[in-house]
């Protein structure tokens, strides 16, 4: 060593000479604190992106089983509503308030696992995914025509999409990348590229519903025709499409049916079905809120045939339901975090013959019972202070990661920054706990006999 | 604190420690000059390490006074005492007791650091101190030293601090009778020209004509009445 002698020398040989028991002391320490602020911070930030990712839509109408159900499917896409909504019962809808505007969708194809939803164009220019922050366009435009799509930011990435490319929708659930089979005989013209959004809608993908029921339309009469061709004397008879006023859903069935064309113009009225309805109602201007709101609501929940949700208020029950979980994960991060500051106190009391020669031997150099007492606390806080570092190092780069990986599964934006407060406190009870563990090796250093600890080994 | 009749040496009157054996020194009046060198000499187990330790403050009897340098060390208490006998007593041991983890340099100067930190240049005084006992290689660290090496880094830390009294404690024992001698040699003349009153504690009969003075410890073992009164530090 070049530089003069310290008490900090001392306690930094010290930690040098027991590397193993000080490297896993101070593992145990990051590990705690990044698991602490990780948490901490996704915790707020999760609330937080669900509560912005309801855009701002006031009341969501689907035939899903339960408002929160509703939600998750129809704005977070967990999964392809089951239950479909006549187009007449959207009609009465429309025209049964004077909503400030009202948006059909239908979702239930995929693209490689990506969600496809059938709208209309006001979804772009009216509906907002985070409230305060409409659409933009990165490339292109909205879809003008049938078999038009416009493709979010996340999937245009994952997949190298642009504007005049030519996809192939599947049928069947978003939440499958195996999907169902796919739509070959009609492709979509890539026409636009969305920016990105921070919300579940960047993951998806968004055609008009004309294209969506002129598809399943086919299907359906093509089965039609193939099921009463089957039952028919004559065989040869099962060339001419028949259109059946059944309609049957279509799902699983076999795919090697004769083509029926069906025109926008033919399409029944039962062939016309969406599984969303996105409402906003007028408020004044600068407020998001209406008393109409509440009163829509308790108008619309009558009606059985549709479930009613108020999407702010769904979150906030599912944060609600999440928080009791979380406060668990807290809880095992703080025992995580006390173990670790036992570990510490182990590591050192385990070494205390080793170090109470050293004691002993500082002693007779001139260092005071109380000066051996602070070397022992200094090295125990060092190692929780260096695990707090470390640990928020962890933190940064974890919680990176798991915003990654939320935004590419789940479609949420978790900024998972570690709130500059929560690290400070966290990182403070990790060295105080630190501290505190130095007490009993250092009590043990302070009562170490100097003529006893002095004598030559056996 | 009672005034030294040997400023600069050690002066010892009505001193008694017992052990918890049954056994207790008594020392009625002994006097080391500065600068002189005596051999504490006598069996092992009659009191020479405990009679060292006292002196020290590392031990406190439970009657009478030790002036080193003039001041009581007995009556001193807490960090009062470890600062001065880090400051006036340097100790050298049988099995050198050096820091494992620090280097030759860094292990005498911890010894100015803690012992004596007002004096300056703790750092060339560390490298003269090891320069004089011939050590070449001061940034080695000790647990790759050989034992004569580590002798002489044990003998720098002790005399590095210009102390009033260096005691070395059996420092002889593990050596065979040769390298014995040049060891001795090796603390007397570190001592001598640190100016410390010097005592060497052994039970080798040898060293007693190396000594100009011999003191045997075993005259002041008496038989303790009851169980031990001093306490160790």
């Amino acid at each position: 060593m070049r530089g003069g002698m310290s008490d900090m020398t001392i306690v930094l040989r010290s930690l040098r000479t027991r590397t193993l028991a000080t490297s896993v002391a101070t593992a145990l320490v990051a590990i705690a604190v990044a698991l602490l602020l990780v948490l901490l911070s996704l915790r707020e930030a999760a609330s937080q992106a669900f509560r912005r990712g309801t855009g701002n839509i006031h009341l969501l109408i689907s035939a899903d089983a339960s408002p929160l159900v509703a939600v998750l499917n129809g704005l977070f896409y967990a999964n392809a509503p089951a239950n479909p909504i006549p187009w007449a019962k959207f009609k009465e809808i429309q025209e049964g308030f004077p909503w400030q505007w009202c948006i059909p969708t239908q979702l239930g194809d995929s693209f490689r696992g990506n969600p496809v939803m059938a709208t209309s164009e006001e979804f772009f220019t009216d509906f907002e995914p985070v409230a305060g922050m409409p659409f933009q366009f990165s490339d292109g435009r909205v879809f003008e025509e049938a078999f038009e799509v416009v493709v979010g930011s996340t999937v245009a990435k994952e997949h190298s999409l642009s504007v005049g490319q030519k996809i192939v929708f599947a049928h069947g659930s978003g939440g499958s990348r195996e999907g169902g089979h796919e739509h070959a005989d009609h492709p979509y013209e890539v026409v636009g590229v969305l920016q990105p959004t921070g919300s579940a809608h960047d993951r998806a993908l968004f055609t008009n519903l004309v294209s969506t029921w002129v598809i399943h339309a086919e299907e359906r009469r093509a089965h039609e025709t193939e099921a009463s061709a089957a039952d028919a004397p004559n065989p040869k008879g099962a060339a001419t499409a028949a259109p059946s006023s059944t309609a049957a859903d279509g799902h699983g069935h076999d795919h090697e049916h004769d083509h029926v064309h069906v025109d926008e113009a033919d399409l029944r009225d039962d062939e016309k079905l969406i599984t969303g309805i996105l409402l906003r109602i007028p408020t004044r201007p600068g407020s998001d809120s209406s008393a109409s709101i509440a009163a829509q609501f308790d108008r619309m929940r009558r009606d059985v045939s549709i479930t009613v949700a108020q999407p702010a208020q769904q979150i906030g029950r599912l944060m609600a339901l999440i928080g009791d979980i979380d406060w668990l994960f807290l809880a095992m991060a703080v025992v995580v975090l006390i173990s670790s500051a036992a570990s510490i106190m182990l590591a050192m009391v385990s070494s205390m013959e080793l170090r109470r020669r050293q004691v002993a031997i500082l002693r007779v150099l001139g260092a005071s019972a109380w000066r051996v007492f602070a070397l022992a606390i200094t090295e125990s806080t060092l190692i929780g202070l260096l695990g707090a570092g470390i640990g928020a190092v962890l933190a940064l780069v974890g919680g990176q990661i798991a915003t990654t990986f939320l935004q590419e599964r789940v479609g949420v934006v978790i900024a998972g920054a570690v709130d500059p407060r929560a690290a400070i406190l966290v990182a403070a009870g990790a060295v105080v706990l630190a501290a505190i563990a130095g007490i009993v090796p250092a009590v043990k250093a302070y009562r170490t006999s100097i003529a006893r600890h002095l004598r030559p080994l056996a | 604190m009672v005034e030294a009749e040997s400023q600069g040496g050690v002066s010892i009157r009505g001193l008694r420690f017992s052990y918890d054996r049954g056994f207790a020194i008594e020392v009625a009046r002994l006097d080391v000059a500065a600068g002189e060198q005596v051999l504490f000499a006598g069996a092992s187990g009659c009191g020479k390490s405990t009679l060292l330790h006292l002196i020290a403050g590392i031990e406190t009897p439970e009657a009478g006074s030790i002036l080193v340098r003039g001041t009581d060390i007995c009556a001193l208490r807490g960090s009062t005492r470890d600062t001065f006998r880090g400051r006036h007593v340097g100790m050298v041991f049988q099995t050198f007791q050096l820091l494992q983890g620090f280097t030759a340099l860094e292990n005498v100067m911890l010894s100015l650091m803690l012992g004596a930190p007002t004096l300056d240049q703790p750092r060339v005084r560390a490298e003269a101190a090891l320069e004089r006992l011939g050590m070449r290689d001061v940034h080695a660290p000790v647990d790759r030293l050989s034992v004569g090496q580590q002798q002489r880094v044990a003998v720098a830390r002790a005399v590095v601090t210009e102390p009033s009294v260096v005691l070395a404690d059996e420092p002889t024992a593990s050596l065979d009778p040769a390298n014995a001698e040049a060891a001795v040699e090796l603390i007397r003349s570190a001592a001598r020209v640190a100016g410390a009153a010097l005592i060497v504690t052994s039970h080798d009969p040898a060293l007693r004509s190396v000594f100009t003075r011999t003191v045997d410890v075993s005259q002041f073992g008496v038989a303790a009445a009851a169980g031990r009164k001093g306490a160790a530090r």
